[in-house]
């Protein structure tokens, strides 16, 4: 039992293994139909699946498979001439026969999958005969019903030439109707003999040097198959030759596994099968030494410095070097273990776009280069999917129909392009298209349409952003939900999958001369390359891979707007949010002067991350953090470097959400958190103006009087500074006139916002410069609001209501 | 044959008896955490080491102190004293770490200080007062050691994530 069991999942295995292939060659060979080692190779599949399964009893995936050989090989042989319509045929007759197999690996058995191939066989039958297989169905589909599964293979041939016959059963006698069955039974003897006859003679002149003797094994057997019929053939009965002829061949089939499984080993290179579990553990281990290493350089560099100049170091450090580039170059070697070629994933790509651009009526041709870069393989099953929604998306959004595309004069057919290439510690993935490409402003249009993003959003986005909506879940462009695509599901899809693996999408379009995306992806998970940051006493590791680069930025180049704060990089508009407040870092001391910002860039999305300094680049192996702490939002895992201490590493993609949610949850809790605590009544709310005017002030304190909030007074900056510092008062906003003694309101400005706990404090500029360059100046010390002089005493306690979240009425 | 292995079972059994009532003793290791000593089965420690330094682990609750690193495995540190809502002191001389391991399971706790491993007769653990309802899950149950008390904590329940 447990032998078949492992039979079955060997057979399993390399049947999948060989319809991969199988896909491709079929779309290739309708291009090219005579190539013949093209149509071995498929024959083949076919033969050695039917081999195979009737050795294990899976009787339907026998009999259809038995009949696509049949197809298979008259068209090997030149019988038959492969167009379109048989080619449609036989791709059915193979999905269903992966349906079967998906079903077997499954349930364990062929039975009730659900998947009916009477349906195709009267066709892959009519082709065979050289009939239209479509005209066929009618009338076959009507006879089979009638069989029972587990009939003969031979039956229906037989079943259909008794038709033609006309042979009236019902009025024979038994003893006619024996000798008709004997008489039908030597006649199709003769045939099966001519046929076999021709198929050896056909098999012998096929010219095929190097694949000779695969050939003859597999001719042999199969001729073999149908030898010992005669001899069951005399006995009468007539449910008899059903069974029989089922049964015999199979002595002799079971041979042709063996022949078959042979075929392909000697064509590859000698490999064997490994668990993955046992290549994991091996990578485990391999991070361990990783460790060791590390923390190895470590204390050389610190045994360095303590006795430079001494002899011994001069050999330590021969075996530390050593040491290090054995380890690194073990690595490597385990991780080229899991690596598989792309090709896996792209073989099922050139199916998918013929039936599309069959289904869609246009006439895409797909080339794909690069197929054999190698990557891991978790990545490899995981970008399988959004490159399907990626071409489907292509065929059916990109490339026009062949009206359109002569009418703009190009070429009727469109090309899609697929490329795989090594870039760094990444595999690059582009997928190009000649088609009609995006028109940023109608992506505007449509996702203002559907609320996806509002219209003040729209017009502060530059061209690729706009290109980054079809990311958004919900968006599509198409007029009309199709079969293949329009449900604005796929592409928000591809963008959670390739975030999930560190991977960065890149979209570049131009109206009406095609699109190219291009997916960045790390080339293993478990041994990542990372950079780590430190904030205050805290060291974080983020995946080098989502790093796009790090900057060095005073605080005066950072600018706050709508309380969001943005930084100016080159043409970019960069929100930026301090890892501090993600992770909820008690400020132990003071920011410096400037800040390191680390750009992270995941999928289509980038934001600015501020940290307190750089420490640099390393190698680290993920570590999973237990049961215990699993799933902590914005934490991937953690590390341990080479001092020994533990280093949590960044979940980018949970960092990207929880930085969206830092700003609001901020402001919204400080706001909360005002109003329960003790602020009852509108005298709780504390105001600070800041005029050397006393006139100034006056006219402040009138305008707010209706709201009976406390007002504080400050003369000059450094007043108004010592007073805030103080926490004298909970300070829910400041006046700041600009020009004033000792330090002006920009600067005062300034240094409020270098407390991180008035980070949101309400700062209110309340001045008579008028100019933009005032205005902007103001934005970038930090100012929240500024309002020019004179002012009408209503639209200051507006502004001042506003801001400090006053929610009660105003009393007078 | 049959009555024979019947017999030779009897006869271990019986030998066994008297040996189970005397040997019927649970081995704990008692540690103190504010005012009250606690113990834990001898045989789900770990080991038991000195204060090291830990990384702070964001968005937890605040008696997980972090994570440390024991060897090369990623550790969680939990501070007992904060967990049973006592207030946080400074580490001191006597200050452990007690790791505690649950099949694949395995957590670090701070501790006040060691007592000693003791061994107490099942007989001498009463079950949980019904009045403890609340933390019922992650007490055993009450052992007496001539005029001390211990408070006898379940693995399993310690090492449960509750947030």
């Amino acid at each position: 039992m447990d032998e078949m069991q492992e039979i079955m999942e060997d057979f399993l295995i390399e049947a999948f293994e060989m319809i991969e292939q199988l896909d491709q060659d079929l779309v290739e060979l309708e291009s090219r139909p005579d190539d013949l080692d093209l149509l071995n190779r498929i024959f083949r599949v076919a033969h050695t699946i039917k081999g195979s399964s009737s050795f294990l009893n899976f009787d339907i995936l026998t009999r259809l498979t038995h009949h696509m050989e049949d197809v298979l090989n008259k068209a090997r042989h030149g019988e038959l001439a492969l167009d379109s319509k048989i080619m449609d045929t036989v791709l059915e007759s193979i999905d269903m026969m992966k349906g079967l197999l998906s079903h077997i690996r499954d349930s364990g058995s062929d039975v009730d999958s659900g998947i009916e191939i009477e349906v195709v066989i009267p066709k892959l039958d009519a082709i065979s005969k050289g009939e239209d297989p479509v005209k066929a169905v009618a009338p076959a589909a009507e006879e089979t019903p009638k069989k029972a599964p587990k009939e003969s293979e031979k039956e229906t041939p037989k079943e259909s030439e008794s038709q033609d016959d006309d042979v009236d059963y019902s009025n024979m006698s038994p003893d006619e109707i024996e000798n008709e069955i004997e008489r039908l039974l030597s006649q199709r003897q003769e045939e099966d003999k001519k046929k076999r006859e021709e198929k050896i003679a056909a098999g012998e002149s096929v010219p095929q040097p190097p694949k000779v003797d695969i050939q003859e094994e597999e001719t042999k057997p199969e001729a073999k198959a149908p030898t010992p019929k005669p001899t069951p053939a005399p006995e009468p009965p007539k449910p008899k030759p059903a069974p029989a002829a089922a049964k015999k061949p199979e002595p002799a089939k079971k041979a042709e596994p063996a022949a078959a499984a042979k075929a392909p080993t000697t064509a590859i290179e000698q490999t064997i099968r490994v668990d993955v579990k046992r290549l994991d553990h091996l990578m485990n281990l391999i991070g361990e030494l990783v460790l060791g290493k590390n923390r190895l350089l470590k204390i050389y560099d610190d045994v360095e410095e303590r006795y430079e100049g001494e002899k011994f170091l001069e050999e330590l450090n021969q075996v530390v070097s050593a040491v290090s580039i054995v380890t690194t170059d073990l690595q490597i070697a385990v991780m080229k273990t899991r690596m598989l070629p792309v090709g896996k994933v792209f073989n099922k790509f050139p199916r998918m776009v013929r039936d599309l651009s069959r289904e869609l009526k246009k006439n895409i041709e797909l080339i794909i280069t690069g197929e054999e870069t190698e990557l891991d393989k978790s990545i490899v099953e995981e970008i399988g999917d959004p490159l399907v929604h990626i071409i489907r998306n292509s065929c059916d959004h990109g490339v026009e129909t062949p009206e359109v595309r002569s009418e703009a004069g190009k070429p009727e057919g469109g090309v899609i392009e697929l490329k795989a290439y090594n870039e760094g510690n990444h595999i690059v993935i582009e997928i190009k298209d000649d088609g009609k490409g995006m028109d940023p402003d109608v992506l505007k249009e449509k996702c203002i349409e559907k609320g996806v993003i509002s219209e003040r959003e729209a017009d502060s986005m530059s061209d690729k952003e706009a290109f980054t909506l079809i990311f958004r879940p919900g968006f599509s462009t198409a007029a009309q939900v199709t079969n293949v695509s329009g449900r604005g599901v796929g592409m928000d899809v591809v963008k959670t999958n390739i975030e999930k693996l560190n991977g960065i999408i890149d979209i570049d379009s131009e109206y009406g001369v095609g699109t190219t995306m291009k997916l960045k992806i790390p080339l293993t998970l478990a041994i990542i390359q990372a950079l780590l940051v430190g904030v205050q006493e805290e060291y974080y590791a983020i995946p080098l891979a989502s790093v796009l680069e790090t900057v060095r930025v005073g605080h005066d180049e950072i600018y706050t707007v709508e309380g969001k704060s943005v930084l100016r990089l080159r043409d970019e508009v960069l929100s930026l949010v301090r890892l501090a407040d993600i992770f909820k870092v008690d400020t132990v001391f003071e920011s410096a002067e400037e800040a390191y910002v680390v750009v992270i860039g995941l999928a289509e999305n980038k934001l600015g991350v501020i940290v307190d300094f750089l420490i640099g680049q390393e190698e680290i192996v993920i570590k999973s953090l237990g049961n215990y702490l699993k799933g902590i939002e914005g934490i991937a895992g953690a590390t341990i470097r080479g001092d020994g201490k533990v280093t949590l590493i960044v979940d980018v993609a949970a960092m990207m959400q929880l930085a969206k949610e830092v700003k609001v949850n901020v402001s919204q809790s400080m706001a909360e958190d005002k109003v329960k605590k003790d602020k009852n009544s509108p005298s709780d709310y504390v105001v600070l103006a800041v005029d050397d005017s006393n006139t100034d002030r006056a006219i402040m304190k009138k305008s707010l009087k209706p709201l009976g909030i406390t007002i504080v007074e400050a003369t000059n900056g450094l007043e108004a500074l010592d007073i805030i510092k103080s926490g004298d008062y909970s300070l829910d906003g400041v006046l700041i006139d600009i020009e004033m003694p000792k330090m002006d309101g920009y600067t005062l400005a300034g240094e409020i916002r270098k407390y991180n706990k008035f980070k949101n404090l309400p700062l209110i500029a309340v001045t008579s410069r008028t100019s933009k360059s005032d205005r902007m100046r103001g934005v970038e010390v930090g100012m929240t609001e500024y309002i020019t002089k004179p002012y009408s005493p209503e639209y200051l306690m507006n502004v001042v209501k506003r801001n400090i979240n006053l929610k009660m009425e105003v009393t007078s | 044959m049959n009555n024979k292995m019947q017999e030779i079972l009897e006869k271990q059994q019986e030998q066994k008896n008297p040996d189970t009532e005397t040997d019927d003793v649970v081995q704990l290791v008692g540690f103190i955490v504010g005012n009250e000593e606690f113990a834990v089965p001898i045989l789900s420690i770990q080991e038991i080491i000195k204060p090291i330094e830990y990384s702070r682990v964001p968005s937890t609750p605040n008696y997980v102190l972090g994570a440390f690193n024991m060897r090369g495995n990623v550790i969680p540190l939990i501070n007992l004293r904060l967990k049973f809502g006592l207030p946080g002191r400074k580490d001191d001389e006597e200050t452990r770490y007690i790791v505690i391991r649950d099949r694949e399971e395995v957590c670090g706790f701070v501790i006040d200080r060691l007592t000693e491993a003791v061994r107490i007769k099942e007989s001498d653990i009463d079950p949980t007062p019904e009045t403890f309802n609340e933390d019922v899950n992650l007490i055993y149950g009450i052992g007496k050691k001539s005029d001390r008390l211990l408070t006898i904590l379940r693995p399993a329940e310690l090492l449960k994530r509750t947030f």
